[in-house]
Parts: C-alpha cells; sequence; structure tokens
C-alpha cells in the first residue's frame, strides 16, 4: 500500500515537472527586456524556495534531535533522519539555484558573478551545509549526532539573511517576487502561473526525494545499530 | 535570429539541463545508495552470531 501510495505520487509529481516544463517553456511570454534567458527564473526561485524550506526541516530536525537525544533516543534519531535529509536535499536544490543564477547573470548582468549580497550570503549558506554533510561524513564518535546538530542551527541562522539580503544591503539581485515591494513580482498573469506550477512542481519532486533521503537515514540508522548489536554479542 | 537570441537560448537550454541533471544524478546516487545499504543489511542479518 505504501508502495503504490509512492508510486502514485512519483506518477503526479512527474506530471507536474512535465506540465511546469510545458507552461515556462511554451506559454509563458517573453519577458521585454531579458528576453528568453528569463525563462531561467521558473527553475532558479522555486528551487531557491523550496532550499529554504528543507533547510527549515533540518533546522526543525536538529532542535527535535538536540531537546529528545538525552530522555527519548528513539525519538531524536527520527528527528536526526529528518535533519540530515533536510540538509542534504536543501543543498542539492542550493547548488541548482547557485549554477543557474550565475547562467542568468551572464546574460542579463554580463558578468557571472559579483560579491553581491544576496550571492554572497547564498554561497555561505551552501558552503555551511556542505560543512554539515562533510562532518556527518568524516567525523566518528558518539557525539557527531550532537555536533551536528548544533552545527545545523547556526547553519539555518544564514536563511533569514540571506531572504533579506536585498532589502538590508544594495544588491544587483532582483527584489523578492512575494513581498519585495511595489516594484517587484510577475504582472503578466501567464508568467504568474508559470511561476506558480513550477513553485508546485519543484516543490512536490523535493518532498519526494527528501522522503527516500529520510528513509535512507533510517534504514542507515538500522544498519549501525545492528552491526553494533553483533559487535557487543561477540564480546 | 541574431546572435543575442541565440545565446540567450543556449543559456536557457543549458540552466534547464543542468537541473535535471543535478537532481537525476541525484536521484540516482539514492537509488545506489539505497541498494548497497540494503546487501549491507542482509550481510548483517546471515552473519553468524
Amino acid at each position: 500500500m505504501k508502495k503504490l501510495g509512492l508510486g502514485l505520487y512519483a506518477a503526479l509529481t512527474a506530471a507536474l515537472l512535465a506540465w511546469g516544463f510545458y507552461q515556462a517553456i511554451y506559454v509563458a511570454p517573453d519577458e521585454q527586456t531579458m528576453h528568453e534567458v528569463q525563462r531561467i527564473f521558473y527553475y532558479h526561485v522555486p528551487s531557491a524556495m523550496t532550499a529554504f524550506l528543507f533547510f527549515a526541516i533540518s533546522l526543525a530536525g536538529s532542535i527535535g534531535f538536540l531537546a529528545l537525544r538525552r530522555d527519548h533516543p528513539q525519538r531524536a534519531q527520527v528527528a536526526d533522519a529528518w535533519a540530515v535529509a533536510g540538509a542534504e536535499v536543501g543543498v542539492v536544490f542550493c547548488t541548482v539555484v547557485l549554477i543557474t543564477g550565475p547562467m542568468w547573470g551572464r546574460r542579463a548582468w554580463g558578468i557571472w558573478w559579483t560579491w553581491d549580497a544576496r550571492l554572497t550570503t547564498t554561497l555561505v549558506l551552501w558552503l555551511l551545509y556542505v560543512s554539515y554533510l562533510l562532518l556527518r561524513r568524516f567525523a566518528a564518535g558518539p557525539q557527531m549526532q550532537t555536533l551536528a546538530a548544533v552545527l545545523g542551527v547556526f547553519a539555518a541562522l544564514d536563511v533569514p539573511i540571506v531572504y533579506m539580503s536585498t532589502r538590508w544591503w544594495r544588491t544587483q539581485h532582483p527584489a523578492p517576487v512575494f513581498g519585495g515591494g511595489p516594484d517587484s513580482g510577475i504582472k503578466d498573469p501567464a508568467m504568474l502561473h508559470a511561476f506558480v506550477w513550477n513553485i508546485a512542481a519543484w516543490l512536490a519532486w523535493g518532498l519526494l526525494i527528501l522522503v527516500l533521503r529520510y528513509r535512507l537515514e533510517r534504514q542507515h540508522q538500522q544498519l549501525i545499530a545492528r552491526q553494533a548489536q553483533a559487535a557487543l554479542e561477540e564480546i | 535570429m541574431d546572435q543575442r537570441a541565440i545565446l540567450d537560448h543556449q543559456f536557457t537550454v543549458a540552466a534547464y539541463a543542468v537541473t535535471w541533471a543535478i537532481q537525476l544524478g541525484y536521484l540516482l546516487w539514492l537509488g545506489f545508495k539505497w541498494r548497497a545499504q540494503r546487501s549491507e543489511m542482509s550481510r548483517t542479518a546471515r552473519s553468524p552470531r
């Protein structure tokens, strides 16, 4: 039953992605100043939104692990699995943002990269979460999960800084689509539809791989527990 | 099609292709990791105690 549900959800996600692609490439009109290259925005912005959401899930998991690790170790493991899944899938989406953004920038601004506040804080965010994943990969010992959870909480502090960077500092980056002031946002309904469909599609895809990554981590925890049990029985 | 439009088109195609390559590559990596972990699980279950 679970497998059927996952299969149906995957099929729905594939349909949403195909529909989002069709809307972005064939339905939405060309933007007046940036022309075709503006269509990168339909993948770039939903990826950034999804990355932020998953970093928030990772933050909740890290806080949950720190709160539960002494009194409810089993529940703390569940929280830790969500934390690592959120961080890893968030890094995947953030990587898409950091690659598609400069591609757009090369055509719109004439440069691949500038040390603008939005771009720099996003790169720092990516580096923080990559260091979180490296810590989990290479550190050993009973304190690893606790150290990773603390780093996960600190890394998440950069998310609101990234979001607010276009308001706090003078930046080249366009203002946010939602809540960016009267001059920002999408005016054309066809462009707005393409944007909203792509948010839904990438969010659905992200949730699918997030759940798969969570299940993989739970399986990994079971494997570690079994190996530890077997080692104890050998003594 | 002028030069600018051709370059715009190429950059857009490249951005979409890179997005799909990263996402599908990650899904593939998850699949490999899942399979490796499953075989490790069955090996641990089979090992004599």
